[in-house]
Formats: structure tokens, sequence, C-alpha cells
């Protein structure tokens, strides 16, 4: 078994600086192995730039980010993609022309061996790794239930499959924590659903993932840990539960009216 | 289904292998033989483009200085060592190897328009170089008497054998530039020109992938210049213009950016169409063009498409039934969606 508190991913003081302004200021964050840790916080907080600094699209100002014990920034995207951290977009980014498989066979291209060389003259090669390839990517969409739509061109899906099909390419890489940044941005309900049916599935086969969401439904419904950000400030941590009944983030994120409704619901018997 | 479309594939190989092998003694025209040669070598020119502009969505109007370098490094080595035209041939495949590199790292930091004018700017450096290095390239009196190839003791001194050589060489070229676009590597291109960062999430080397596809397109670029040379025994740096890597872009619009068969029909297209046109004297351009113009518009997917598509519908019409990409495309149809928020 697993220990849920050795930590994954460890943010320690780590800032961002854009000329004078400052995006993320001194920020500690923990995220333990196999839970699903939440980042939230009104717009212009900060969640996103944490996520580009955490995975080498902006260069820290100060601090430190490890991964499995090990420092990480100043490395480039795709080597800490490499050391096993997937992540999906706040505006999805996907193969638009190509077709629902190709778009998650993408994912594992890294893990393949074969060079261009090697492609052209080795045949039987070339036909095993594609092989390997596609029936990993095939096993995903039908674990995500997207296999009846691998045919289709990515542009043709409905947006809430585009989105829950990043997940399958970040998955395709064999990541050990996925960054999910704002994947029900945009969803209707049953697609929301969905998500977070995805999600919950996922983190139960013991996958960790860093998720910045806006929707608190979709937060208090799947969090194992939650981190609050303000103007790049960290000013909560904790359980969902704790969060919830702290007077800052309920004054300043959730509302009130949130906390309201969940107390009636408590209450009715 | 598989054994079908192999079976498919037969003959319509059959059919065009029948075609390019009779169509020079059909003709039986030494100036048409000529054409059909350009044919060969602008189809390994544009399989080649093919990588940077129709798989990775870069415009590299450079094809005119890669393919000047391909033809004066086979055809200087050549000269100067006195060696077999096809150890020139190798040279240009080295030639090739280090403008990949060259080239290709520009195209890491540069996009679109600026990665344009960077690559026109590469040619007028490698026609200039040419020109004005006259102890070492001649200058603008160009190269000359450079040899034949030499096949096994036969030489390839006619335009029929050197058709027919070339022919074998375009083959090669449409099979190695078939078998990258089918594999991983061809379906990661194609989504480095859609989205570079999503790319680079799954742990990707951005600049490694498009040095490789810059590199593969030299090669293919320098291996037709050599042919080149060879064939014709005298270049010189004036037939190395913008022109030229225009047209080179115009084959791959004209035949379906992305696709082996299209920068084939493109490259047949674009080389062939202006000949019969020529009766017309100044206009002849003009009404080229506008050719151009009317088919890019019509089919926006290239010639190419138009081509499957034409041959779908026949093929429905005489037996009945629909292919299989038809029914997915159809199935496409059906799903509904882009829905963006």
């Amino acid at each position: 078994m697993s220990d849920k508190n050795e930590l994954l991913l460890k943010l320690t003081d780590v800032s961002k600086h854009f000329a004078g302004l400052v995006a993320v200021d001194k920020v500690n964050i923990g995220v333990r192995k196999n839970t699903i840790h939440s980042l939230i916080g009104p717009n212009g907080a900060g969640k996103t730039t944490t996520v580009n600094l955490i995975t080498g699209v902006l260069p820290l100002t100060s601090g430190t980010v490890e991964f499995m014990g090990e420092k990480i920034n100043g490395l480039k995207t795709y080597q800490i993609a490499r050391k096993g951290i997937g992540r999906t977009f706040q505006n999805i980014k996907v193969f638009e022309t190509m077709t629902l498989l190709e778009n998650v066979m993408v994912g594992g291209h890294q893990l393949t061996k074969m060079g261009v060389l090697n492609t052209i003259f080795n045949f039987r090669g070339t036909a095993k790794e594609d092989k390997l390839l596609k029936e990993k990517a095939e096993y995903l969409l039908d674990k995500l239930g997207m296999y009846h739509l691998r045919n289709h061109t990515m542009k043709n899906l409905p947006y809430g499959r585009q989105k829950i099909s990043e997940i399958a390419r970040a998955m395709m890489t064999d990541p050990k924590l996925i960054l999910l940044d704002e994947p029900a941005a945009g969803l209707n309900p049953s697609e929301r659903a969905e998500l977070v049916a995805v999600i919950q599935k996922s983190h139960e086969e013991g996958m960790t993932f860093l998720l910045i969401e806006h929707n608190m439904d979709v937060v208090m419904n799947v969090s194992d840990d939650i981190s609050v950000l303000s103007f790049g400030r960290l000013i909560a941590k904790g359980e969902p539960n704790a969060i919830k009944n702290n007077d800052e983030v309920i004054t300043a994120y959730l509302g009130s009216a949130f906390v309201k409704d969940q107390s009636e619901e408590k209450n009715q018997p | 289904m598989k054994m079908k479309n192999n079976m498919k594939r037969l003959v319509i190989s059959l059919v065009i292998a029948i075609v390019v092998a009779l169509l020079p003694i059909a003709v039986n025209n030494d100036y048409w033989t000529v054409v059909f040669v350009r044919v060969m070598l602008n189809i390994i020119v544009a399989l080649g483009l093919n990588f940077i502009t129709g798989l990775i969505g870069q415009m590299n109007l450079g094809m005119a200085g890669i393919y000047a370098l391909g033809a004066y490094s086979s055809a200087l080595l050549v000269q100067y060592t006195g060696c077999s035209p096809w150890l020139g041939l190798v040279g240009a495949l080295v030639m090739g190897l280090i403008i990949g590199l060259v080239l290709g790292y520009p195209s890491l930091r540069l996009k679109g328009v600026y990665l344009s004018l960077t690559t026109i700017g590469f040619t007028q450096i490698v026609t200039l170089f040419l020109n004005n290095m006259t102890g070492f390239t001649g200058g603008s009196q160009g190269v000359k008497e450079i040899p034949n190839y030499n096949l096994f003791g036969f030489p390839i001194n006619s335009y029929l054998r050197s058709y027919y050589l070339y022919a074998i060489f375009a083959v090669i070229a449409f099979f190695i530039a078939q078998r990258i676009i089918k594999s991983k590597w061809g379906r990661l291109f194609r989504s480095l020109r859609d989205n570079v960062d999503a790319v680079e999430m799954t742990g990707v080397n951005i600049a490694s992938a498009k040095i490789k596809a810059f590199t593969i397109s030299a090669i293919f670029g320098c291996i037709a210049g050599a042919l080149y040379a060879h064939f014709y025994g005298y270049i010189n740096p004036s037939n190395y213009t913008l022109d030229m890597s225009m047209n080179y872009v115009l084959m791959l619009l004209v035949g379906g950016l992305g696709s082996a068969p299209g920068a084939i029909v493109g490259a047949c297209v674009v080389t062939i169409l202006p000949e019969p046109l020529r009766g017309l004297g100044d206009y002849y351009l003009i009404v080229f063009y506008g050719i151009i113009f009317i088919g890019i518009l019509l089919f926006p997917n290239g010639w190419i498409d138009a081509f499957s598509r034409g041959g779908r519908f026949l093929y429905q019409k005489v037996t009945g039934k629909k292919l299989a990409a038809q029914e997915t495309a159809d199935t496409n149809k059906t799903e509904g969606g882009g829905r963006k928020p």
C-alpha cells in the first residue's frame, strides 16, 4: 500500500514576479501521493501561473519545486513531463485535425524507442510498436468511455469529450501526477458528472491529481486536500471541511450562499 | 477489409507503375521526356517539403537554396576529387543533414512570416555565396561538364535512361515519405502543426522533433539537387530563385498539404500544366496561375482529395457499396459538437 502522507510534489516558497506584479508570492504546497489536491481561488489568484511554474512553462523568480524528492525547477517542460507529470489545459489544447485515437496515441510517443531511420526500414518493429501504442490508447479510451468515438476527428467531438481526451492523452504518458487546469470549465452538468467520475475512477486506481478548479461542487466532491490562493498568496490549506469552514475562504471565495446550501443539505433528514 | 484495401492499393500501384513505365515510350519525344524527368525531381523535393510545410505547418521558402546546395555539393565533390557521382550523392545527403541543423534551429523560435523571411534569406545567402566564391564554385559561370551517373557499367547518358533512374528515386522517396507519414513520426509532426504546447507536455523535445523534420526535408531537397546536376551536366546560381521555392509550396497547395500522394499530384500538375499552355506566348503564366487559383478554390484540401472523393463516388455508383473511409466520414458528421464555451 502506498503511503498517503508521502509528498509527491512539494512547492517551497515559490514566487513569480512579472516586473512589478507579484503573481505568486512565497507559496508552499505539498501534494500527497494518491490524493486529489485542489488549488482554488478567484480569477487572477495565480492558479494557472502556479501550474505553469510547476511544469516549467514559466521560470520561477524564487523558491523550489520538488517532484518525488527531486528538484525540478529549472528543467524544461518536456523534461518535467518525462519525470512523470502530465497536464491538461484551461483552454483545451488538442490536435483538432487528428482523430481522437491519434490524439491519445501522441501522448505515448515519448515512451517509444524507434528513431526515424528505424521506422523507415524496420517494418516488424514499427508495426509492433504502433500496435502497442494503439492498444494502450484504446484501453484508456475504453476506460474513459470514449472507445466508440476513437475514429472521430477531434474538432467534430463535443467540448466535454475533447476535455476528457486531454486526460486520456496525459495518462498515455504514464504519469505519476496529473495537473488538471480547470477541467470543468465550459462543461454542462452531465459532462461535469462524467468528468468527476473519470477523475474519481483514476484516483481509485492510484493516480494523483492537482486540480485547479472554480466549480465548488467538483472541488468539494473529489478533493482530499485543498489549497486556496488569493492575489498570489496561499491563504488557507487543509481538508475540504476545514476549508468550507474557514471564514476568510468563505467570504472571499466560496460565498456564504454555498455554505448555507451545504448546511441545509446536511440538516435534511 | 484489410486484404481488400491491400488489393486495391496493389491494383492502383500496378496501374501507376505501368503508366510511368510506358509514358516516355508512348510520347517518344525528348522534350517531354525531359519534362517528365523534371516531374520526378520535383516529386522528390515536394515530398521533402511536405514534412515541414505540409505536416508541421511551417512555411519554408528556402527549398531553392537547399536544392542549390545539394546540386553544388555533389557537382563540386565529383569535380574536385574525381570520385563517382554516387559518392557525390552521399555528399549531397551529408549536406542535407548539415542544412537540417542550420535551418532547423531558427525554426524553433520563428513562426509564420518570420520563418518564411528567414528561409528566403537563406536562399539569397546561398546564391550570393555561389556567385561570389568564384574560385571555388565557378561563380556566375557555374559548374560545367558534370558527369552522368553510371549504374554497374551502364551509363545513364540519355534522357530516357535518366527518366527511369529518376523514377526509381522518386518511388524510393515516396516509399520513405509514406513510411514516415504513416508512422508515429508523421503523427507527431501533424500534432506539432495543431498544438506545440500540448505535444511538449507529453515529454517530447519539440526542438529535436522540428530539427528532424527539417533534416528529412533538406535531405530530400539535396538529393533532388544532386540528381538535377548530374542530369543537366551544368549548374549555375541563377537557376535557384524565390520563384522556384514558391513553386514547391504551390505543388503542396495544389496536391494537398500533408499527403505524400498529394505532393506527387501537385508536382505533376505544376510541372506539366505550363507545357501545353506555352503556345499562348506571354499569356501562358496568367492562364496557368488562373487554373491553379481556381483549382485551390474548388479543392481547398488539394487535388488528391478531389481525386479520392471522385474515386469513392464512382466506386459507390458502380458497386452500390460505401468504402470504409466514407463510412467513417459519415459517422464523423453525425456526432455534432465542436462546441466551445
